[in-house]
């Protein structure tokens, strides 16, 4: 151990290590893991997928949900290790969209940017919808009069939105307690739910629910689709890389725990609605709010309020999640010059990308409204808004599957299982996609794929037209947390005074 | 080093594999890559890879901005006790602090490795102004320039160098002292005695550090730190 002894005895100064990151203004390594953890399970609001996306999955797959779900989340979690390849070594605000600028280059990396912000954006407007539509069902019950108004849903937007953007200034810390304890309270609402149904089933239980005969593989195969968009969102942990602490470490672990626990949550919840109608003598499909049904089938009608109460909240907590990893994503690319640099400013006193959050959450709240007030409907807004976000969700995930092998060749650091995950990942994903959109175009959700395509077109237009004009941001383009002076052994920061201090024979 | 070739991550030996893998990071400097390590540890690559991702997300070791490169993180001071060289046997530390209290300066005692030079026993009421660490170093000090002439004996001049410090060199190895003015503290400077053993090699050091001009005639400290060496040649030997 003579070298390292010498190195510790004796720090020598190492190169190309400057004094400050170049995102600099965040409050880094500030967040411990359960805040890193709260933030990817908020963003995926399990609660809330766990009462609608069996529901969803099961009029197209039927008997196949519970293994639609599982194919889903078997898939989400090799893209989760695949986008862990480049967490345990990047820690970045800017998440996939700077994963894939470091692997594909530049052009790859607006894609995956403007599909991120797609992604992020409209699933903050899906979540503000859908908080405001179970909040005016739960203002219903206690003054009938209200009921489905959308002026009232429409003020609980705004009230919420200006919440989202109070939480989001005063600091990441703040913003992810509360999703926390707001996320945790809706599960085991859930949870309990779920499993007073199949105590009270227990006796005469379905199991047959789970042969896996009879299904038509291209139906199959939309399912798992659908069921994917139960689970986007878990990689939002990562917009966290700059402020964790222990990012590398703390990043991957959280997005691993999102994807296993919510999957687990969607397995059994999906398996005690089929088995739970099953036993009524009818279907999950032809129920409009299965876990409501459900409920009142069995006479515990009174948790509806507490439901509703329950995926309100949870709605919200999305909210917060995703505006929190959309903001730093477009932080991101307000340091690198993409955007405007009022992005890239942060909050002197909190240390949040402030600049880029008031910028957010008025547009976002601006264009929910006016959709919401065009159709007239907050749910076909929230259906068409689902549908974009899921389709930018998987463009980032496709695109990062492709750029970890470049990244780990790139780096040296390419072995065998990584590279095969990610390109299994890809593969599957780039099928998933164009199922997803085929299917979803030929729906009711039609003007999803539309309003996603368009929005993508028009995002990669501003991307290509700011390039010409500044054709620097090629070199820019990608920005990352960096290790500084302190952080080292050998360079003068504080720690370091305060070690020679009580070291010994150092210089 | 090599025989950690077998070892996983996952394994018992994992620490010492870690530690190995740490070594090599402070050996080979900073901005070693992966590749790098896993070829010189005989590591596989997987095994490399899993164990530099581990010891970076303890904060070990930091990912240069390239990320590509390595460099020792700011954690590994927690390992100081773990890799410190132990403390010299009390019978030394007797004979050192004997020397201490007869004469006024700063003594400080150093052993001679491979790897150069090393403090084991710096004085406590006059720290050393700088350890050795590198080629350039050792020609800048007194305690350094004792192991070039050491090195410069055995090689036989072989090696081109500047003319003066062979001279000097030359000097140091007739004299049997070292005395170099200190380039960090004015007006200072530092004398070295050697200690070997039995075969002759040189295996440590006493150095002392004082204002130049006391130095300066160096004969009263020199009987006294020579009385010195010789009782402690047996004991470090």
């Amino acid at each position: 151990m003579t070298a390292l002894a010498r190195a510790i005895n004796d720090p020598q100064p190492v190169d190309g290590i400057g004094t400050r990151s170049p995102v600099d203004g965040l409050d880094r390594r500030s967040v411990g893991f359960l805040d890193v953890l709260a933030q990817s399970v908020s963003a995926v609001a399990p609660s809330a997928a766990a009462t609608t996306i069996p529901l969803l999955v099961a009029v197209v797959a039927g008997g196949a949900t519970v293994w639609s779900l599982a194919t889903a989340m078997l898939l989400a979690f090799l893209v989760a290790t695949t986008i862990n390849q480049f967490t345990r070594r990047i820690a970045a605000a800017g998440s996939i969209y700077t994963f894939v600028s470091r692997g594909l280059g530049t052009m790859a990396a607006f894609v995956a940017g403007v599909g991120l912000l797609v992604g992020y954006g409209f699933i903050s407007m899906f979540a503000l919808g859908g908080a405001g539509y179970y909040l005016t069902i739960v203002v219903g019950r206690f003054w009938p009069a209200l009921t489905g108004s959308v002026l009232v849903a429409g003020l609980l937007i705004v009230v919420m939105a200006a919440l989202c953007l109070l939480v989001l200034a005063r600091g990441i810390r703040l913003s992810t307690r509360i999703t926390l304890l707001v996320e945790a309270v809706s599960v085991l609402i859930i949870v309990v739910l779920v499993v007073a149904l199949l105590v009270r089933l227990w006796p005469v239980l379905d199991w047959s629910q789970l042969a896996p005969g009879g299904i038509d593989p291209a139906n199959f195969a939309v399912g798992s689709a659908l069921a994917l968009t139960a689970f986007v969102g878990f990689e939002s942990a990562s917009t966290l890389g700059v402020e964790a602490k222990r990012p590398y470490a703390s990043i991957p672990r959280a997005i691993v725990f999102t994807v296993l626990g919510s999957g687990m949550l969607y397995l059994l919840a999906s398996f005690s609605q089929l088995v739970g109608f099953s036993a009524l003598g009818g279907t999950i499909a032809a129920s409009a709010s299965p876990v409501n049904d459900l409920a009142a089938a069995y006479g515990i009608d009174a948790v509806g309020l507490l439901l509703d109460v329950s995926i309100a909240t949870s709605f919200l907590a999305c909210a917060i999640a995703s505006t929190t990893a959309l903001v730093r994503v477009l932080f991101s690319m307000g340091r690198e010059g993409l955007l405007p640099s009022r992005f890239g400013r942060t909050h002197p006193r909190y240390r949040t990308p402030f600049g880029a959050a008031l910028v957010a959450m008025t547009v976002i709240t601006a264009v929910l409204l006016t959709t919401i007030a065009l159709s007239g409907s907050i749910w076909q807004t929230m259906e068409v808004l689902i549908v974009g976000a899921a389709g930018g969700y998987m463009t980032a995930y496709l695109l990062v599957c492709v750029a970890a092998p470049v990244f780990l060749r790139r780096i040296g650091e390419a072995t065998f299982w990584p590279v095969l995950f990610a390109v299994l990942a890809a593969v599957l994903l780039g099928a998933v996609l164009v199922t997803y959109l085929a299917v979803e175009s030929g729906s009711a959700r039609a003007l999803g794929v539309w309003v996603f395509l368009g929005v993508m077109a028009l995002g990669l237009a501003w991307c290509g037209l700011r390039l010409r004009r500044r054709p620097w941001l090629r070199d820019t383009i990608g920005v990352y947390d960096v290790p500084v002076t302190g952080d080292v052994l050998g360079g003068p920061g504080p720690a370091d005074a305060a070690a020679r201090e009580s070291g010994r024979a150092g210089p | 080093m090599t025989g950690a070739a077998h070892l996983g991550a996952r394994q018992p030996k994992a620490i010492q594999s870690a530690l190995t893998v740490l070594e090599e990071v402070a050996r080979c400097g900073s901005g070693v890559t992966a590749r790098e390590i896993s070829d010189s540890l005989g590591l596989p690559k997987a095994t490399a890879y899993r164990l530099l991702n581990l010891l970076v997300q303890d904060e070990y070791l930091v990912r240069m901005p390239d990320l590509r490169g390595f460099a020792l993180g700011r954690k590994v001071v927690e390992l100081a006790r773990l890799v410190a060289p132990a403390q010299p046997p009390e019978a030394v530390r007797e004979v050192v602090d004997r020397l201490r209290s007869r004469i006024r300066g700063g003594i400080h005692l150093v052993r001679y490795d491979s790897d150069g030079v090393r403090v084991i026993d710096p004085d406590p009421d006059y720290p050393p102004s700088v350890s050795v660490r590198s080629a350039r170093a050792l020609e800048t000090s007194a305690m350094g320039r004792l192991l070039l002439a050491e090195r410069r004996g055995a090689e036989s001049g072989v090696l081109g160098e500047d003319p003066d410090l062979a001279g000097q060199l030359a000097t140091v190895r007739t004299d049997g002292y070292a005395y170099f003015p200190s380039p960090w503290a004015p007006g200072n400077g530092c004398l070295a005695i050697p200690i070997r053993n039995r075969e002759g090699t040189l295996v440590a050091g006493l150095c002392l550090s004082a204002p130049a001009a006391r130095i300066g005639d160096p004969a009263e400290f020199l009987a006294l730190l020579r009385m010195g060496a010789r009782e402690l040649a047996p004991l470090l030997a």
